[in-house]
């Protein structure tokens, strides 16, 4: 399909690791390990102790903070690799297959941050399967239920998904992968029969279509309804809330996609596979969504302060003196300034200045999301309430920053770990990078669990054990190297799992 | 300007039979001038004397006197149902243009709400039998669904959608909603005088003392204010418990069902076994009163003696543990002692009894009572308009929008309510982190 992407460099990843990589593994496992020690932290102090979230009644705090703004934040971002994974599936968009895969693995990311943010707001996370137990009797009443309902599910389509676009490639290049992560590929490869692909292929399409079909559900739908239903605080309540919160979503999950390509694309030297003209499209979505999230402000704060209810009229005022959403319009307006001009004028297009302005998209829009959390909490209710009441003060504190910046560290950390695991670019042609010849492989009757042998594929040259699986990439790496791109002085030293690879950052 | 003044008499002396069962005998609190007719009065039983005594009124006015005993009559008319709003304005509109020179009254129907007159209403909600408080203006008597029935069908919508078909199989169970305990007719409630309140504090002191509540939480809060008043500073108080409300928001978002009503008497209660402390009841209630513990309790109290668990078995009672949502229970230990059923720590130790506690449905109950001997006092339930159907009545003006919080006379720090107990308060203090959460007083 993708005539220009070249598996050998594909799969490079999965057998070099470069000294780059591994500083990168470090560095995100002491930051998770920070977090790690935060939570512990706030577990044994406390959350209203040891964070800054306070009671909003007497006390004039904030219950809601920065652990809700960021997990509304994950939920947006989870939409922006499945958006474009629909789009290459469904809508048969080929251009953008080289980036499907490592979209839909920041989807399924994004969703478990956006649970753990979840769980990190909770003052007794122990019990959170309280919430699992209850669901059948919650969920005609409470709209956390649905949202439970509606994350699990999304959770589990596009796990689903991912598994199953996997499957075909796994079982084809099985002898070429890492002989000591088998046990993962057999969970994958469970009950795989070659005959599966295309019903697989099939079972993709609709599960594509209907995790399209959750993205304006989760985020247009049940998370603003999250808010919005609750009368009790007017700074939540507004029938655009749906679609404004959609938006933004869409906008930072485009930029988180924009900035995971990019560093894939720097990383392992795919400068040639994930073209310029792929971020260059990606540049030009993002510009428009980030107008649409503009104009949706100037509803918000057009409509908060003409004449509004005065307890409208005090949340958008107090909106308007708070520093952070200048900074958050101001981010915004100067990323579409920038990516409106590379449009006009497209020499004036840079990678590293998309991915920079990509970098202040998401922040503005994290800013702006914790803003629509605290801005009703600090003037709670309805007049005479929100007077007599104080004010509520907020900003986090160490250990709530620690948690959600570690929460998008667990992110890197799980990018740096899934790209030693599976291809991060689909190979269509996966079997054509074994050596043997795709028909000699067995019927697919031959045994229901191929995932124990994954020798057969190699015909009658390998017996199945481990031992050979794991010399087997080695081998056919050495005797037939694909060498399209000049790197070749390279290749054979960096055959092999832990040979410094020169190919890739040292290249620059 | 007399039709104004006539109809707002007419009104307040419909408002003071109330629906309490038969007409009230005594009239006392009523205004002398008024006739005290009892209930089921019309228009026709008004006598001579009452003309006489309107027309010696209208006199000392400039205005055509015949015409202002005519709109008093049907005024009263209107507001005891016999007239239609459209009809009463409809039949003086010539004359009242020809006297003052102006009518902006409405002359036609444009909205039922606009005309539905106090007394129709009333009786409206007379007849559904579930509003137990004589005179206070509420929103129950509205025809559309309520919030418990919508959100109800929405979360079976939602499921629906979600779970495509599976809604259809626990459709029977859409009727357990976040409430335990078989149903009965009570509905423990309270009625609150502002205006005898003085801000004590003595029933924030005794609920602390009672319950065992952290630092700095106030499960009885009382709100301490200023009104201007065309140049006239009044101060106002106003004690503020969980109003226990018969549509309570919190139950509804509650994804544990941990917060619930309890069928019983109406108490709305935490399961603090099952909370897992996520807050959504907090952004849910309007009235601010859930604050989730941090287990520090303060030196005035000497540790919570009473029942922890209810008489069905949930732990409801006392300070919840350590991220656990609190608020104030109507002291459920002492509802579920025989001893001390019917008592509150806070309207025990009220020196002004400004806090009556008891059961709403019950015409004897002393808030029932307080509230008949109290007739002609102003009264409100707390943000009605947002709908939860609060169990609090307070007696007394509502404060305005633009009350002004004030700290005293007492502050919650004279009476050492928000200092930790001195052992229960190591870590906390010495970390100095939770700072801004005591301190969020400015604006």
């Amino acid at each position: 399909m993708s005539p220009d992407i070249d598996g050998e460099r594909v799969l490079r990843p999965l057998h070099n690791t470069t000294k780059g990589h591994f500083a990168l593994l470090v560095v995100f496992g002491l930051a998770a390990l920070w977090l790690l020690v935060a939570w512990v932290y706030q577990l044994r102090g406390g959350m209203m102790t040891v964070t800054n979230l306070g009671d909003w009644g007497t006390a004039g705090g904030v219950p809601w903070g920065l652990y809700i703004g960021a997990f509304v934040w994950w939920i947006g971002i989870a939409h922006g690799g499945i958006a474009i994974s629909a789009a290459v599936t469904v809508f048969k968009i080929e251009r953008f297959r080289p980036i499907a895969r490592i979209a839909e693995v920041l989807t399924v990311f994004a969703l478990g941050m956006a649970a753990a943010n979840i769980v990190f707001s909770l003052g007794r996370p122990d019990r959170i399967f309280n919430t699992i137990v209850q669901w059948p009797l919650t969920v005609y009443h409470s709209p956390l239920a649905w949202d439970i309902a509606v994350i699990t599910l999304y959770l589990v389509l596009s796990l689903t998904y991912i598994t199953l676009s996997l499957r075909d490639e796994i079982y084809a290049l099985r002898p070429r992968l890492p002989w000591w992560l088998g046990p993962i590929y057999s969970v994958i490869l469970l009950g795989y029969r070659p005959a599966e692909s295309e019903k697989v292929e099939q079972i993709t399409w609709w599960l594509a279509v209907a995790i399209l079909a959750l993205v304006p559900l989760l985020s247009g739908g049940v998370v603003p309804w999250l808010f919005g239903l609750i009368a009790a605080q007017p700074g939540w309540f507004g029938a655009a809330a749906g679609p404004s919160m959609l938006v933004e979503s869409l906008t930072s999950a485009m930029a988180f996609v924009i900035i995971v390509v990019a560093a894939f694309r720097y990383a392992y030297g795919w400068e040639d596979m994930i073209e310029e003209a792929i971020l260059v499209d990606l540049s030009k979505v993002l510009a428009l969504l980030v107008l649409a999230t503009i104009w949706f402000v100037i509803h918000d704060v057009l409509t908060g302060l003409y004449l509004a209810p005065a307890h409208i009229d005090v949340i958008t005022e107090t909106m308007l003196t708070l520093p952070f959403f200048w900074l958050a319009i101001g981010g915004l307006l100067v990323s579409f300034t920038y990516l409106a001009a590379t449009v006009l004028r497209p020499d004036w297009f840079s990678i590293p200045v998309l991915v920079v302005v990509s970098g202040v998209v998401a922040i503005s829009i994290l800013n702006k999301k914790v803003m629509f959390i605290v801005e009703g909490l600090m003037h709670p209710s309805v007049p005479p309430l929100t007077n007599l009441y104080p004010a509520g003060e907020y900003f986090p504190n160490w250990v709530e920053w620690s948690l959600v910046l570690g929460s998008i560290v667990l992110v890197g950390l799980g990018f740096v770990i899934v790209s030693k695991i599976i291809p991060m670019i689909e190979l269509e042609d996966a079997g054509e990078l074994v050596d043997e010849p795709r028909s000699s492989r067995t019927d697919g009757d031959s045994s229901p669990d191929v995932a124990a042998d994954g020798g057969v594929l190699s015909g009658g040259k390998l017996n199945g054990s481990a031992a050979d699986t794991e010399r087997q990439p080695v081998n056919s790496a050495i005797s037939d190297p694909v060498d399209t791109t000049g790197r070749g002085v390279a290749e054979s030293d960096t055959v092999g799992l832990d040979s410094d690879s020169a190919t890739t950052e040292e290249d620059r | 300007m007399s039709t104004d003044g006539d109809e707002t008499t007419a009104r307040q002396d419909e408002s003071v039979p109330g629906h309490d069962e038969g007409p009230e005998p005594d009239g006392e609190g009523v205004d002398p001038g008024m006739p005290d007719l009892g209930y089921t009065w019309t228009t026709g039983d008004l006598d001579d004397d009452w003309e006489t005594r309107a027309r010696q009124k209208l006199e000392t006015v400039d205005f055509d006197t015949e015409l202002g005993v005519e709109l008093s009559r049907d005024a009263m008319a209107l507001a005891q149902g016999e007239l239609s709003r459209e009809t009463f304005n409809e039949k003086h509109h010539a004359d009242v243009h020809e006297e003052f020179g102006v009518d902006e009254r409405p002359t036609r129907e444009v909205g039922a709400v606009t005309y539905e007159s106090s007394a129709d209403a009333q009786r409206a909600s007379t007849s559904e039998s579930d509003e137990p408080l004589p005179g206070v203006p509420t929103s129950s008597g509205r025809t559309f669904p309520s919030r418990r029935g919508l959100l109800k069908s929405m979360g079976a919508a939602g499921a629906a959608s979600v779970t495509a078909g599976l809604a259809g199989c626990m459709d029977g169970l859409a009727d357990t909603g976040p409430e335990r305990g078989e149903a009965g007719d009570v509905q423990f409630g309270m009625a609150i005088d502002t205006d005898r309140c003085i801000a004590c504090m003595l029933c924030a002191e005794a609920c602390k003392r009672e319950n065992d509540t952290d630092a700095g939480t106030h499960w009885m809060h009382v709100f301490r204010y200023e009104e201007d008043e065309y140049g006239e500073v009044e101060e106002g108080y106003m004690p503020r418990p969980c109003q226990h409300c018969s549509e309570p928001s919190c139950t509804y978002v509650c994804p544990t069902q941990a917060r619930f009503k309890r069928n019983d008497d109406g108490l709305v209660l935490t399961d603090y076994d099952t909370c897992i402390g996520c807050k959504y009841c907090e952004v849910a209630c309007p009235y601010g009163v859930n604050s989730l513990s941090k287990d520090e309790p303060t030196d005035i109290s000497p540790g919570f003696t009473g029942s922890e668990t209810d008489r069905h078995g949930n732990t409801v009672g006392g300070t919840p543990p350590e991220g656990i949502m609190g608020k104030c229970t109507f002291c459920v230990h002492r509802q579920d002692d025989s001893a001390q059923r019917g008592t509150t720590a806070c309207e025990e130790e009220c020196p002004v009894d400004a806090i009556h506690f008891g059961d709403m449905n019950d015409p004897d109950s002393k808030p029932r009572q307080y509230l008949r001997e109290n007739r002609q006092e102003a009264r409100f339930k707390l943000l009605d308009e947002i709908g939860n159907e609060p169990n609090i009545v307070y007696l007394g003006d509502e404060p305005s929008k633009d009350a002004d919080p004030i700290d005293g006379p007492y502050t919650y720090e004279d009476l050492g309510m928000e200092r930790p107990a001195e052992d229960g308060a190591d870590e906390v203090v010495a970390d100095g982190t939770d700072d801004s959460n005591a301190g969020g007083e400015g604006s």
